[in-house]
């Protein structure tokens, strides 16, 4: 299992932000959907070994993060788009993606090829050595994307990856996490379910940092059959189980 | 703590120093150094150490707050940009990624200070006429750069609040302002005074007769330096939360860095003044106290003068300006047939600016005289060679009190007759001098110049010759004066 969480919890003071999730997963493109502060985040920050459980096991590509040692190894076959995405203006797309395959420890002689390679995965080889700050929104998002896969992780950790692509790029991208799910587990963290019923293998459903759905788009979809509200099927299962986690 | 691949180290690095804000700085920091260290030094004497005194003491000031602002600025990025989630989740170490951030930082403002330095030493080695560049104020001040640069960092590093920048650059500046003031008035507790790099400008002969001693230069290395590692060492310890081993080095790193300083500091409390600089008893090498041999070079007819070879620019000029005043005295009793330059630590303490030695009379006086700088200028110096020889010569034990107290105890008739010797040369009392017409006792003194001046040079002479004994004693009245 390249993800195994037992039990893990994640409180800031009073408030439980994961409470007790257990789950694993495989290669393949694994959707993360629920409402806003149900916890998806602080989830991918501790898969991303940037935050560190209050409670719980982790293990991640087969290594305990908890030790310094397999923490790295598990760090230089990650991939990671946080929700904000900072970055640096005055780099250029190429320096800034390089600047983060170094930091992975690629090999030094690798990484111009894999820039190149990411920046072409992301359609930005026009804007290769155009400064960051000069980027719209959605090209800062693609920029994040292609940091993310630059040393063509074995764990891909997305959060609202497709907030701010146009629909061409969206599609392209979701082209994309398929074809890293191939090799890779890929976990994507949105809001947007067509973003899971496109792209993902399977499909986890958190409300107040608990998992109260895991399966397939197609589990989801049929979970909504009976359920009035949402204009796509997968919104209805959606909404059908949070009504029912609520209840 | 755990390695990285010095290539792609080193590819991170240029990637820090090609983006980094602090090249922005640049021009303006190489604007500045053209207009006043450069130009600063280019006006004084053609003599290495007092040249070099401005890489300390103009060159550090200007580079320190735009290195701390620069700093602290490059510090605060990742917590500024929201980059903290991003890069701790990459393999590079914390300590590592900063390490690098840090490197391209330093280096952005340490290569162009070394830059300045050899653009410096060049322009004064076309000029300087004996010696070498001295190269330790250069290693005190880029560790000091080196060291304001880390604690700019760090601070910016562990508070990257908005006005962090600010307040660095404002501290730190005020920092230096204070450690200044204490370096050149020395008011304050001696070893903080002293760790400050900057100084007081040498004496002109600094490192001419007697070699710098690198005890003070050692200390303030130290010192610096310690505080660099301390507070890079702080840095790591607060980004090594979570790893035990790398904090449990970090606290070794800090606590050895405390104690480089504080040994530092307790070295400065021990310093003393010497012939070469200040001696630190535990670092002194006593060789540092010998005299540097040299061959004199000499030059001049009646008045032989011979200098140290550093001045050999001077030499034709101070023979020219000496000839005349030792024509006017030359036959009476103690006129000097030779002079000869003399170390002016030494001549400081036995005759103030100018004494007159031996069975046979030796002129001896010292370059600091004529090239101090608070008081140089070209139009100053024939006067004062001249009047320092004529105190010497006339009111040597009142000579020999200027150089220790402020209100040396001329003899009126003695300021009259050396008044009117200048006159006869052409010359006049130089306006920083004991003889200068400025209270109602020189009024009377000047008309008793006048009327020896206006004396045939044989009659002058001839009085010379039968009253000097009584006029160097003081006891020669104004009215005695023909």
């Amino acid at each position: 299992m390249n993800i195994e969480l037992t039990d893990l919890t994640r409180t800031f003071g009073r408030n439980r932000a994961v409470d007790g999730v257990t789950l694993t997963a495989e290669t393949g493109v694994f959707g993360l959907l629920g409402p806003n502060g149900a916890g998806k985040t602080s989830l991918l920050r501790m898969l991303a070994t940037v935050l560190p459980p209050s409670e719980g096991q982790v293990r991640l590509l087969g290594r305990n993060p908890k030790n310094v040692g397999e923490r790295r190894e598990i760090r230089r076959r990650l991939g990671y788009l946080p929700q904000n995405l900072g970055y640096y203006p005055a780099f250029t797309v190429v320096e800034f993606i390089e600047y983060f395959a170094l930091l992975k420890e690629m090999p030094a002689k690798q990484v111009p090829k894999a820039v190149a390679a990411a920046v072409e995965k992301v359609d930005l080889g026009p804007k290769a050595k155009a400064r960051l700050r000069t980027l719209s929104g959605g090209m800062l998002r693609r920029v994040g994307i292609a940091q993310a896969i630059v040393n063509d992780p074995e764990l891909l950790l997305l959060d609202e990856p497709t907030a701010g692509l146009d629909p061409e790029q969206r599609v392209a991208f979701r082209a994309l996490m398929r074809d890293l799910g191939q090799r890779g587990t890929v976990i994507v963290s949105t809001h947007l379910v067509e973003d899971v019923g496109a792209a993902c293998s399977e499909v986890a459903l958190m409300s107040d940092g608990k998992i109260v759905f895991r399966g397939t788009p197609a589990e989801l979809t049929a979970r909504g059959a009976d359920h009035g509200v949402g204009d796509a099927p997968l919104e209805r299962g959606y909404s059908a189980i949070l009504a029912a986690a609520r209840a | 703590m755990t390695a990285v691949a010095p290539a792609s180290a080193g590819r991170l690095l240029r990637i820090e120093i090609k983006r980094s804000a602090a090249v922005w700085a640049l021009p303006l920091l190489a604007a500045l150094f053209l207009y006043d260290p450069f130009r600063t030094a280019s006006g004084y004497p053609a003599v290495w150490d007092v040249r070099a005194s401005v890489v300390p003491n103009k060159m550090l000031s200007y580079f320190i707050p735009f290195t701390a602002a620069f700093a602290a600025w490059a510090g605060s990025r990742e917590g500024r940009r929201r980059m903290a989630d991003l890069v701790t989740s990459t393999a590079w170490p914390a300590w590592a990624r900063q390490a690098a951030a840090f490197t391209a930082t330093a280096a952005l403002f340490v290569l162009p200070f070394l830059a300045g330095v050899a653009a410096l030493y060049i322009q004064t080695a076309r000029v300087v006429t004996w010696g070498g560049p001295p190269l330790w104020p250069v290693a005190v001040s880029v560790v000091t750069l080196t060291a304001v640069c880390a604690v700019g960092f760090t601070a910016g590093a562990l508070f990257p609040g908005r006005f962090t920048t600010t307040l660095v650059t404002v501290g730190v500046s005020f920092v230096e302002l204070v450690t200044f003031q204490e370096s050149v008035s020395q008011s304050g507790p001696l070893a903080l005074a002293l760790l400050s790099p900057s100084t007081a400008v040498p004496p002109t002969d600094s490192g001419v007769f007697y070699p710098d001693a690198p005890d003070l230069a050692i200390v303030q290395v130290m010192f610096m330096a310690g505080i660099a590692i301390a507070a890079l060492g702080v840095l790591a310890l607060f980004k090594a939360r979570g790893a035990r081993q790398a904090r449990t080095t970090a606290i070794a790193v800090v606590a050895a860095a405390v104690a480089l300083a504080g040994t530092a500091v307790g070295l400065a409390a021990t310093a003393t003044h010497g012939v070469s600089g200040w001696d630190i008893p535990a670092l002194h090498d006593a060789a540092s106290d010998r005299p540097i041999p040299y061959t004199p070079v000499c030059a001049g007819t009646g008045l032989r003068v011979c200098m140290h070879p550093a001045f050999s620019y001077y030499l034709d000029d101070t023979a020219a300006d000496l000839a005349p005043v030792a024509a006017e005295i030359a036959g009476l009793p103690g006129a000097p047939a030779r002079g000869e330059e003399v170390d002016s630590v030494a001549l400081a303490s036995t005759g103030g600016n100018g004494v007159i030695t031996g069975n046979r009379p030796v002129y001896q006086f010292s370059m600091n005289t004529m090239l101090d700088l608070s008081g140089f200028q070209e139009t100053n110096f024939r006067e004062i060679l001249q009047q320092d020889l004529l105190d010497a010569f006339v009111a040597p034990s009142a000579a020999r009190n200027a150089g220790v107290s402020d209100t040396p105890s001329y003899a009126p008739a003695q300021q009259a007759v050396v008044i009117a010797l200048m006159r006869a040369v052409g010359s006049r009392p130089t306006s920083n001098s004991p003889f200068a017409y400025n209270s109602p006792i020189n009024a009377q003194v000047a008309m008793a110049a006048d009327r020896f001046a206006a004396l045939p040079p044989a009659a002058r002479h001839a009085w010379l010759i039968t009253h000097l004994a009584a006029l160097r004693a003081g006891l020669v009245t104004l009215a005695g004066i023909p």
